[in-house]
């Protein structure tokens, strides 16, 4: 067999040429990753945001030889407020401290309580009672190295041999509780609800973006154009058409992470799957609208990083919303994945129902109906 | 039907700097078949989807049936068949034809199959788009052009690829159709198949060169035929209006 390599070269020069000619491909093609790279490196040059740890200090101040009246937990409060990646937050017991973990203003409380000085340097070991959020599973590792320590520091200061004392095992031990998820929780049921939203979306965004273009391409859009069928009729009609698999993909995704998976969940699966729904009906018309601007599948191609990556890092599927940069956090309200992670999160990890989820649902409906106006807007015909 | 089923008044479209319709009128009495005729790119499918209202004329008037288009109600009665053939090649024919009539509301599953026997394609019926042949795609877009019994038929050179047995039924059925009062809007640059058109519009450039019966145009011309009449006009040589 022989390679006419003048074949070969004529070729790469038609699929050159090809290429060249679409402005947009080439565009896209140079600049969707400069978009995304720009967007992770904003995100992760931002610096750690700092994680609000709320105190509760009962603590009762005992009188330590040479040293005079000392609070364990003054010192240790006095550590964590120079230390970086927390911002310390004074609470009062009672439920208004569970009343701020619920709302997010901390996540995380530590209570000191009246013997707690009293009762490390009895048994010279600090055990530390900590309250987590929960449905950050992040928030407890970097609270638990915070924590030990700041509790370390101020036990040393205490006696400086106590530490040796110990030998090789550490003199602290953190107690932690959940408000929310718990030790059950696996890293995999904490990123379930990211995880979940994204699917429904990408797959509805895709199954509507190829569909409309090819829609276009074929010329049957000319031919729809020209029966009574208006332009949001026509919309709704494929959005409809698309929802019955997109929920179908739904719900056996739902039942399989359920069933085979097992993830926990703590909420009702009636509401995620409406949550799904309602993703599903965006993700459509944002694939309906976005293809009006795509002249072929090469460009469909292209739109696929340039939507599904940015929601993916902005979502809070990773980063905590409320932490991301503030050029960055607009952005984050406008992607339908946060307010469906947000939502799945909070009925699979903090079993929330509708009474408490009903924002992030607003939020999607109103989304939901921007994009079907703007798809029937965007349909390209120059009448009414 | 009352008289006039299409009229154009000083009917512009640009596209960028492309006059493509240029300050063209033209009235269309109803019942009768209507050729517009001119080499590529003339404007003939500008012209119809202007009719079609797909898209907006930037200067004049477009009365279609009575109402001023673009009118969505109008469309019902308007039945269009692109000049590439437009179909779902993922659907059965069948399925194509009882889709396009449906949204133009006819749902009557004896008049979808009726057509489909009436491009001949009675034993095709359940086939998909995609496995047929050239001609016969040609063949599925005329149905679905026709399902909803239309008032207007906009075809945009709906013979091309059809063979010409079959070319003379569809041209027998379109008589028959304008018997009972459809009005026929054809494209074409086959001049055979322009003779038997009712009355012909030579387009060049956007603009009617000449209007009127085969017969008169070629006497008009004294060409014997309608090439030759056609491209007299196009020269210049002869000065009508
Ligand atoms: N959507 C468009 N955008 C830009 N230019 C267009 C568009 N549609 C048509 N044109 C231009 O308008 C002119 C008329 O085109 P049109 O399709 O009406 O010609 P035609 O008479 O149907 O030709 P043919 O016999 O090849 O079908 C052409 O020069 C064409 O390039
Ligand atoms: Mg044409």
């Amino acid at each position: 067999m022989t390679i006419d390599f003048r074949r070969v070269r004529t070729l790469a020069g038609r699929v050159f040429r090809q290429i060249i000619h679409d402005r947009r491909t080439m565009g896209l093609f140079l600049i969707v990753p400069l978009i995304v790279l720009t967007l992770a490196a904003l995100l992760l040059r931002a610096g750690q945001a700092s994680v609000p740890l709320g105190l509760i200090d009962q603590d009762e101040p005992i009188d330590v030889m040479l040293v005079g009246e000392v609070s364990l937990a003054a010192r240790i409060t006095q550590t964590l407020r120079t230390t970086e990646g927390v911002s310390v937050i004074a609470l009062e017991p009672g439920p208004a401290a569970e009343e701020a973990l619920r709302r997010g203003e901390v996540r995380g409380i530590v209570t000191f309580g009246p013997d707690f000085s009293a009762a490390a340097r009895d048994a010279q070991h600090i055990s530390l009672p900590v309250r987590l959020e929960g449905s950050n599973p992040m928030d407890a590792f970097a609270l638990q190295a915070v924590l030990t320590r700041a509790a370390v520091q101020a036990l040393a200061s205490l006696s400086p041999l106590a530490s040796q004392l110990a030998g090789d095992e550490l003199p602290v031990s953190i107690e932690t509780t959940y408000l929310y998820g718990g030790p059950a929780f696996d890293n995999f049921d904490y990123l379930a609800a990211g995880m979940m939203a994204l699917m429904a979306i990408f797959f509805a965004f895709i199954l509507a973006t190829v569909t409309f273009l090819r829609e276009r391409s074929q010329g049957t859009m000319e031919r729809l154009l020209a029966t009574p069928a208006t332009r949001l009729e026509i919309v709704l009609g494929c959005m409809l058409g698309f929802m019955i698999f997109a929920l179908t993909q739904a719900a056996t995704q739902l039942i399989f992470m359920v069933v085979v998976l097992g993830i926990h969940y703590a909420g009702s699966l009636l509401l995620v799957f409406l949550v799904e729904a309602l993703l599903v009906i965006v993700a459509v018309n944002l694939g309906i609208f976005l293809s009006t601007f795509a002249h072929n599948e090469f460009q469909v191609v292209q739109f696929i990083p340039l939507v599904i990556f940015p929601m993916v890092l902005l979502s809070g599927m990773f980063w905590p919303v409320e932490e991301l940069p503030d050029l960055l956090r607009p952005l984050a309200y406008l992607m339908p994945l946060t307010y469906g992670n947000t939502a799945l999160r909070d009925i699979l990890i903090k079993g929330w129902g509708l009474a408490d989820i009903w924002p992030q649902l607003a939020a999607l409906v109103v989304l939901a109906v921007a994009l079907v106006a703007a798809a029937a807007a965007s349909m390209r015909r120059e009448v009414a | 039907m009352n008289d006039d089923a299409i009229i154009l008044e000083s009917v512009s479209k640009r596209f960028g700097k492309l006059e493509a319709v240029d300050g063209l009128s033209l009235t269309i009495p109803a019942g009768i078949t209507y050729g517009l005729l001119g080499p590529n790119g003339a404007g003939k499918t500008t012209l119809i989807r202007l009719i079609a209202g797909l898209l907006r004329a930037d200067a004049g008037a477009v009365r279609v049936l009575g109402a001023s288009m673009p009118d969505k109600a109008i469309l019902a009665r308007i039945g269009y068949m692109t000049q590439a053939y437009a179909l779902y090649t993922d659907l059965s024919v069948r399925e194509n034809v009882a889709f396009f009539g449906a949204m133009a509301g006819q749902s009557d599953r004896a008049r979808v199959d009726e057509v489909i026997a009436l491009v001949d394609l009675a034993e095709r019926a359940s086939s998909l788009v995609s496995t047929l042949s050239g001609g016969m795609k040609q063949r599925v877009s005329l149905a679905c052009a026709l399902v909803h019994r239309p008032a207007l038929l906009l075809l945009d050179e709906p013979t091309v690829g059809v063979d010409p047995q079959l070319r003379v039924q569809f041209w027998s059925y379109f008589r028959r159709l304008n018997n009972e009062g459809v009005t026929i809007v054809v494209s074409s640059h086959v001049m055979d198949e322009a003779e038997r058109c009712d009355r012909l519009g030579f387009i060049r450039q956007g603009r009617l060169l000449a209007e009127g019966s085969s017969a008169s145009l070629r006497q008009q011309t004294g060409m014997a035929t309608l090439e030759e009449a056609f491209l007299a006009f196009a020269e210049g040589t002869i000065v009508t209006r």
